[in-house]
């Protein structure tokens, strides 16, 4: 990957250098590590259609859970199919809960699961990878083990086994829980992209001035792990996507929520498969979770764009490009 | 910009005659051309020196000559090719001409960053084999001559031969190359930069090498550069590139003592010498034009002492006095005391 | 040697694998004696039946007795494994290894098939799809690619069985082949074998390949754009090795880690996959036994099912040294 240089000299701003303010090195920062990624992500059609979705998403579980009412037994006539009755747009099941109810119900606790789950394992994947990447020896040795212990367990079984155990109720400890072993491909890959800067001269740099381990990790390093850190903290959101859901369809979690796992789960053992009479009562849940999905893998997409340093140097605004005129 | 057709720096027994060729890409702002119709005789067994800045079109005269221009450019002109054997070949007549069957068995490429040329999960060994079976040669006799090249090159070619690209040095790397692209012996060798990457004594030692190959082998080389002096001892002529076009060209001790064009002058006098001190250092002013938004006229007057109205108005051509050195400027009787050159010695070895 | 110093990784991970069993199974409120003493207790005669039967009892079941201090119980557990000794399973009161044995070669098999069969197809689709950049082609596949791997396997395989089982009738929605018929090497059986385990593999490929699609498009497209790939055009290296030795062979190399990881996914996924088709192997045992509290198949699955895919990881770690020789050594690194 590119070199990313400060356009500022750091000088400590003695005998007349050209020195930078804190506030304008801070701005740096945030352009070259946040911004940047951003804007060069926003720039494909794939981010865009992906974020819009996952807005929807996000309206549906703030602004719509306002808006339906909750899901009770009884809102309308049992088994009702979809588009017929307009008090319950999308139909009903086996106990008269208004499907939509159901989905836009399911979906704010869905979303904090996967907040938290998305959060937790890119902040534990990025900080074991790139600790273990930089210092090598010893810790990476040991680190590496705990990663490739986490990698190896397998993720469903360990999660089936973690939730008959704890029985979670809360959403976000459930993310938590479902990404419990997820960080380790991310932890891995923000390793040997460690490794491979580490060696660079910039880096190096840093380290015979003398700058402590931290600096350089958030100054040198992070800015540039920053589109592995970007896309899996998207990915992790399928995970647990994909995770909750199925735990929910298999019982093992409680009904304290709303899940779209388990209206799968009432569909499917309720005879839903049987008849095309009450289809929507397996699809409707089936739509939700492929388009959630679908809106962050779209995203996720997008951002690949993000790996080619040239382009992020053009889209950068206090970093100089001086990729050449004519070549793209 | 036209040129006049004056055959300039006309050479006796060309191998390229190279007429009005053009590379240009279209591009968002503009069409972009990066060689603007030029003219070019390469002398047959000579080593001629391109030389000129970054972005001055170099690399796109190198891969012309061997109709390799990367997509999207077009490339447009004539290119005539002579080999020993007779026949004149139009190399950009695409429906006249097997380009893959001239492509390094008669014109060889070596690029800048030689251990990017191979592929990594290949030995070296095997890129011979291959390249000696794909054009059909015999394969036992071709590596025979591989391993001469090498040791040629002070390499030790089993060693070589049995490694992967990354586990050779720079410098091996780039002669490893070298040999590649003189195992089907072929008559041309264009070298796009090929020291670049290297330490100055890995640099010094390579052309020592060119120089000696190209004695024992006949090679008619180009070599591509923007280091001047380094390519001053080892060519026997000097061709300068400003902005997509060629501005001076001729034999390298006359261009080197007496340049014609002011932009050459001025090159000279910015090379550095561990002598000169700082305050002494010439710079150009200015900076070279964007292909899209080259200057009206001779391209050089925004940087020239000596422009005026005829160099805004009319673009000089490239032209000799009847002599072998030829230059694009309309002053070029004045050149000398407008551009005075301030090396302190420049001496041309032998 | 890496070898060596890989395969102790392994049996490192192996033990901390079984420790972790260990240690969960042993956190779960109740534990296998308590549940075990709550079945004597049920099935009556309660008062007559001492602690110490009871602690063989459940040694008997789970080679562990709960009397002994916690340190012995583990060393027990761990030898016990170390010999392939896992127990008695309470439910089905066979030996787990017995069990195992009889489930983990179907699990196997389909999983062998979903996996090479996914990244089979998202390798070639993926090389097309670089070579074919910037065409209708390469977005359409693109776009198909990004939705069918937004649909989780079971999923698929819910509407699969929907579609093609209840509606359609064409295939079986359960088990592993046919009921009633003679296991063993002739067509009909092997026939009924494959009939059941297509949907299974169907689901999980159909939505894995697109993925491994994608990621390879962008290895291929990287590597198309290097110089290497220049210089063998002009030296003369025809189209189709430049796409298969050339570009081919360094694009597919990174996915080794993507390898991986579907590995670990696919063995985690056989749980719910197996439910959806009642199709008895190691998921579908494992799942059961946790409804049913028994804990010494749950162990026994749970522990397999890692190795299983530890195992994996291990043939790929040290195959991709032989294939890519950029590798050495890794991790002899100057520690900073």
């Amino acid at each position: 990957m590119a070199e990313q240089n400060s356009s500022f000299s750091q000088s400590d701003g003695s005998a007349g250098g050209q020195g930078a303010s804190r506030a304008d090195l801070y701005r740096e920062w945030i352009d070259m590590a946040l911004l940047t990624p951003i804007r060069v992500a926003w720039d494909d059609w794939r981010t865009q259609v992906g974020s819009i979705i996952i807005a929807f998403y996000l309206l549906m579980g703030t602004v719509g859970v306002a808006l339906v009412e909750p899901p009770t037994q009884g809102q309308g006539p049992r088994l009702t199919p979809a588009f017929q009755d307009w008090s319950v747009p999308l139909g009903t099941n086996d106990i008269g809960t208004s499907i939509l109810s159901a989905t836009v119900h399911a979906t704010p606790p869905m979303l904090q699961m996967i907040a938290a789950g998305a959060v937790f394992s890119t902040a534990i994947a990025t900080v074991i990878g790139t600790v273990s990447g930089y210092k090598g020896g010893l810790t990476d040795r040991v680190l590496t083990t705990f990663t490739d212990i986490a990698m190896t367990i397998p993720g469903l079984p360990l999660i089936i086994l973690l939730a008959a155990l704890f029985d979670p109720s809360n959403p976000a400890l459930i993310g938590i829980l479902i990404t419990i072993n997820a960080w380790a491909g991310l932890a891995r890959s923000i390793r040997s992209q460690v490794l491979s800067l580490r060696d660079h001269s910039y880096v190096e740099a840093s380290r015979i001035m003398g700058a402590p381990t931290r600096r350089i990790l958030v100054d040198d390093v992070l800015p540039n792990i920053m589109p592995y850190v970007l896309i899996n903290f998207v990915n992790s959101a399928r995970n647990v996507i994909f995770g909750s859901v199925a735990l929910y369809y298999l019982g093992l979690l409680g009904g304290t929520h709303e899940n779209w796992g388990i209206m799968l789960d009432g569909a499917y053992n309720g005879g839903a498969i049987y008849s095309l009479q009450v289809i929507h009562w397996l699809f409707v849940p089936m739509i939700a979770i492929i388009g959630i999905s679908f809106g962050f893998v779209l995203f996720a997409q997008g951002t690949e764009k993000l790996f080619n340093p040239r382009i992020r140097a053009r889209h950068a605004e206090t970093v100089e490009d001086d990729t050449a005129p004519y070549q793209e | 910009m036209t040129m006049q057709q004056t055959h300039t720096a006309a050479v006796d027994d060309p191998i390229f005659e190279v007429r009005d060729v053009s590379v240009s890409f279209d591009m968002d702002r503009g069409e972009s051309r990066v060689l603007d119709r030029v003219d070019m005789d390469i002398e047959r067994g000579e080593i001629l020196g391109v030389v000129g800045e970054s972005g001055s079109g170099k690399s796109m005269f190198a891969s012309a000559l061997l109709d390799a221009v990367v997509d999207p450019g077009v490339l447009t002109g004539d290119i005539t090719f002579d080999p020993e054997d007779g026949r004149r070949i139009d190399l950009l007549d695409r429906d006249e001409t097997d380009i893959k069957d001239i492509r390094w068995r008669q014109i060889a490429m070596v690029f800048q960053g030689a251990m990017s040329s191979f592929n990594p999960t290949m030995t070296i060994e095997a890129h011979f084999r291959e390249t000696l079976s794909v054009h059909d040669y015999d394969v036992e006799a071709g590596m025979e001559r591989a391993r001469q090249l090498l040791s040629d090159l002070y390499l030790e070619a089993d060693q070589v031969l049995g490694s992967h690209p990354h586990e050779l040095s720079g410098g091996m790397s780039q002669r490893a190359l070298i040999a590649l692209a003189l195992v089907l012996e072929p008559e041309v060798l264009v070298m796009d930069e090929p020291t670049a990457a290297l330490d100055l004594l890995m640099q010094r030692s390579i052309i020592e090498l060119i120089r000696e190959i190209a004695d024992e082998r006949d090679l008619t080389i180009v070599f591509i550069t923007h280091d001047l002096p380094l390519v001053a001892n080892l060519a026997d002529r000097l061709a300068v590139l400003y902005a997509f076009e060629f501005v001076e060209v001729g034999p390298s001790d006359e261009v080197l003592t007496g340049a014609k064009h002011p932009y050459t002058r001025a090159l000279l006098n910015a090379t550095p010498n561990l002598d000169t001190p700082r305050e002494e250092m010439r710079p150009i002013e200015g900076s070279a034009p964007d292909p899209v938004n080259v200057p009206e006229g001779c391209s050089y007057h925004p940087r020239c002492p000596l422009a005026d109205d005829t160099c805004i108005r009319e673009d000089p051509p490239l032209t000799d006095d009847g002599d072998d050195h030829a230059a694009a400027c309309h002053y070029v009787d004045r050149v000398a005391e407008e551009v005075p050159l301030t090396l302190q010695e420049v001496t041309v070895d032998e | 040697m890496y070898v060596v110093k890989r395969v102790a990784q392994a049996l490192v991970t192996f033990v901390s694998v079984v420790t972790i069993t260990f240690a969960l199974v042993r956190a779960i409120p109740g534990g296998p004696a308590d549940f075990i003493r709550a079945q004597v207790m049920q099935s009556g005669g309660a008062d007559e039946v001492s602690m110490s039967e009871i602690n063989a009892l459940v040694e008997s079941y789970t080679n562990v007795d709960p009397s002994t201090p916690l340190h012995v119980q583990y060393f027990n557990y761990l030898t016990s494994v170390l010999q392939g000794d896992l127990g008695q399973s309470v439910w089905y009161s066979r030996p787990v290894a017995d069990i195992i044995v009889d489930a983990a070669p179907w699990t196997i098999f389909l999983l062998s098939i979903s996996i090479l069969l996914t990244f089979g197809l998202g390798i070639v689709l993926g090389a097309v799809m670089a070579y074919l950049e910037g065409t209708r082609f390469d977005s359409g596949s693109t776009v198909l690619s990004m939705f069918l791997n937004s649909v989780p396997y079971y999923i698929a395989a819910i509407f699969l069985v929907y579609v093609v089982s209840i509606q359609l009738g064409m295939l079986p929605q359960s088990g592993r082949f046919t009921s009633g018929l003679d296991p063993g090497l002739n067509v009909e059986f092997i026939a009924s074998v494959l009939r059941h385990a297509i949907l299974p593999i169907v689901s999980l490929v159909v939505t894995g390949f697109g993925g491994v699609a994608i990621t390879m498009r962008g290895n291929a497209v990287q590597e198309i754009g290097e110089d290497y790939i220049r210089v063998a055009h002009l030296r003369g290296v025809p189209g189709k090795r430049i796409a298969t030795r050339y570009v081919g062979r360094n694009a597919v190399l990174p996915m080794y880690t993507n390898f991986m990881i579907a590995v670990g996914f696919m063995f985690g996924g056989s749980v719910i996959l197996e439910e959806i088709f009642a199709y008895e192997g190691l998921g579908l045992y494992l799942l059961q036994a946790i409804e049913a509290r028994d804990y010494p198949l749950m162990m026994g699955t749970f522990l397999i099912i890692s190795l299983a895919v530890l195992v994996c990881i291990l043939i790929a770690d040290l195959t991709y040294s032989k294939i890519d020789p950029r590798i050495s050594d890794q991790g002899s690194r100057e520690a900073y």
